[in-house]
């Protein structure tokens, strides 16, 4: 990968809150002109990355670099090329106008205000007449979320980070919010980071997917974590008894580690078991639901495994070969060493 | 009950005639109270914003001393601003007693915990969210500054009302500072004190009127600036 093509550069990032690891990055590079897309679970460190990589926080160790320079301290000229959309905007005690202008007004951008305000209002499908001199309390929450995006999109940043966007908004706004920023790739290249828990949006879009999880990062997007607890199997394994009699049978853990990441390369599927007493696990269970990855052309497919959900990523052929489809029973087979431990 | 009437029509006649004596402790009142009251604005302000905004060691032991600050009562802090600039106090030479200044020196010092106290629990309260849109708009410290205080207007309005309505009413260092004298440094609540002690209700009530007045006025002011 080209440094200069490189909007960020994480090296050796770990994040403390208190004496609590929340990121552990050991390298993380994400292109310009890129949708990153960000899946992980709540409190899986998603937000925190979000935040260094807006400069809203130093990380505890290690640095980043932005176009290929350290970035320490923040300078406002920085900040001012990146900007961060939470879950939950937070709106100035003043109306529309003021709040979408406060950006250009602190850098002393006051040239054709009113025409960028109306243009912003117009990306996020609001009417300036309607709108511009509303109050902050008389918004709904989709609306209001669609103002915070404009206050971001009239800056035209060249790295705009969503952090659910659209996770408490209305499907119209959501819809609306999904087209915005796509127009600020389309329109001026900018570079988009977006955590969210809608993978159909996520995986028709990005270029890359980070799979997020204790604040580690899986740069092969979403990968497979069977939680504790687990049960002594036998000296060398471990188990994981599920609730409908099926056990999940994994090489037991090396110290400190808990969590146990089975990467989906790990794990095949097939309509029927094998005698093979090498592969330990044979689990039967359904396609839950199916995604097609538009960049690859890759198929995710959720497969349910009674109370448990695996991530698989197949090919067209083997869709078509096995005949599958949502709902149709099937098994995953994977061995117990092909566990990672974190 | 018939002297509480009487005093009623009394407060009127004194304050429609233009009663000289009455109308100067309104106006000396006003006069210290709004420089006492401007000068804890300027220096409680920052100090609040500091406290409220930044974690450091001992900020809850600084807390528990400013809350204990609002407690503190006006003729204890009288007499402390007494025994600084008496003449034999170590500030003697600068002759503010008995004066004013002396007066606004101590209303400044009892307003000072309430402006301070009052705006860092307002920053304190401010949504963590706030700073960080701030910051991913790309505002610099003075922006993030002026930005926030802007946000919580209504919260430092509200102390600063507060404060007003402590150093309007307070007898204590008026009296002990200032020496309640006539057409210098009486107060509306010097000038009360020394009515009712002669047994001038009606004009203690006509007074007393005029402060109640005074505060509606600033509530009032209060309310309109909330709903612009």
């Amino acid at each position: 990968m080209n440094k200069k093509t490189l909007a960020y550069h994480l090296k050796d990032i770990q994040h403390f809150y208190g004496n609590t690891k929340v990121l552990d990055i050991d390298d993380l590079k994400i292109q310009k002109g890129s949708i990153t897309g960000l899946i992980g679970p709540n409190g899986s460190g998603k937000s925190t990355l979000l935040k260094l990589l807006a400069f809203a926080q130093k990380p505890t160790c290690g640095h980043i670099l932005y176009n290929g320079q350290k970035e320490f301290p923040f300078s406002p000229t920085i900040r001012s090329k990146v900007t961060l959309l939470t879950q939950k905007p937070y709106l100035l005690k003043r109306n529309v106008f003021e709040n979408i202008a406060y950006g250009l007004n602190i850098r002393k951008d006051k040239r054709h205000l009113k025409e960028k305000v109306k243009k912003a209002l117009r990306t996020v499908g609001l009417n300036f007449e309607v709108f511009a001199h509303r109050k902050w309390h008389e918004l709904s929450g989709g609306e209001a979320q669609r103002v915070a995006m404009a206050a971001r999109l009239i800056l035209k940043p060249e790295v705009l980070l969503l952090d659910e966007p659209i996770a408490s908004v209305d499907t119209k706004s959501a819809k609306l919010i999904r087209e915005a920023s796509l127009k600020a790739r389309d329109n001026w290249g900018a570079t988009l980071v977006i955590a969210s828990h809608d993978l159909q949006w996520l995986y028709s879009i990005s270029d890359m997917q980070l799979s997020i999880f204790k604040g580690n990062i899986f740069s092969t997007g979403m990968e497979n974590i069977i939680t504790p607890p687990f049960e002594k199997y036998n000296k060398d394994l471990i188990a994981k008894k599920l609730t409908d009699g099926q056990i999940i049978k994994l090489k037991s853990p090396s110290p400190k580690t808990n969590t146990a990441i089975i990467r989906k390369k790990s794990i095949s599927i097939d309509l029927e078991t094998q005698k093979d007493l090498n592969i330990l696990n044979q689990l039967h269970g359904h396609i839950a639901s199916m995604l097609l990855e538009k960049k690859t052309g890759y198929i995710m497919s959720a497969i349910s495994i009674h109370d448990m959900s695996f991530i698989l990523r197949l090919t067209p052929d083997q869709i078509s070969t096995l005949d599958l489809y949502p709902g149709k029973k099937v098994i995953l087979k994977f061995q117990a060493n092909d566990v990672e431990w974190i | 009950m018939d002297y509480i009437v009487a005093g009623f029509f009394k407060a009127f006649e004194l304050l429609i005639s233009g009663d000289n004596a009455t109308w100067s402790a309104v106006w000396v009142t006003l006069k210290i109270s709004t420089i006492s009251m401007l000068l804890s604005i300027g220096a409680g302000l920052p100090c609040g914003f500091l406290i409220g905004y930044f974690d450091f060691k001992y900020k809850k032991h600084l807390r528990t001393l400013l809350d204990t600050m609002l407690a503190l009562p006006t003729v204890f802090i009288g007499l402390a601003v007494y025994a600084f600039i008496s003449h034999h106090g170590p500030l003697g030479e600068l002759g503010l007693l008995f004066t004013l200044t002396g007066i606004a020196i101590g209303q400044t010092i009892l307003a000072f915990p309430i402006v301070t106290a009052i705006t860092a629990s307002t920053i304190e309260s401010i949504d963590d969210d706030l700073k960080l849109t701030l910051v991913s708009l790309g505002a610099g410290k003075r922006n993030i500054l002026a930005t926030c205080l802007w946000e919580v207007r209504y919260g430092i309005l509200a102390a600063a009302v507060t404060a007003y309505g402590r150093v309007l009413t307070e007898v204590g260092i008026s009296m002990m500072v200032g020496g309640n004298i006539k057409y210098h440094t009486r107060t509306i609540t010097t000038a009360i004190a020394l009515e009712t002690n002669k047994g001038m209700f009606a004009d203690g009530i006509a007074l007393g009127l005029v402060l109640i007045s005074i505060a509606f006025i600033v509530n009032l002011s209060l309310s309109f600036l909330r709903k612009q």
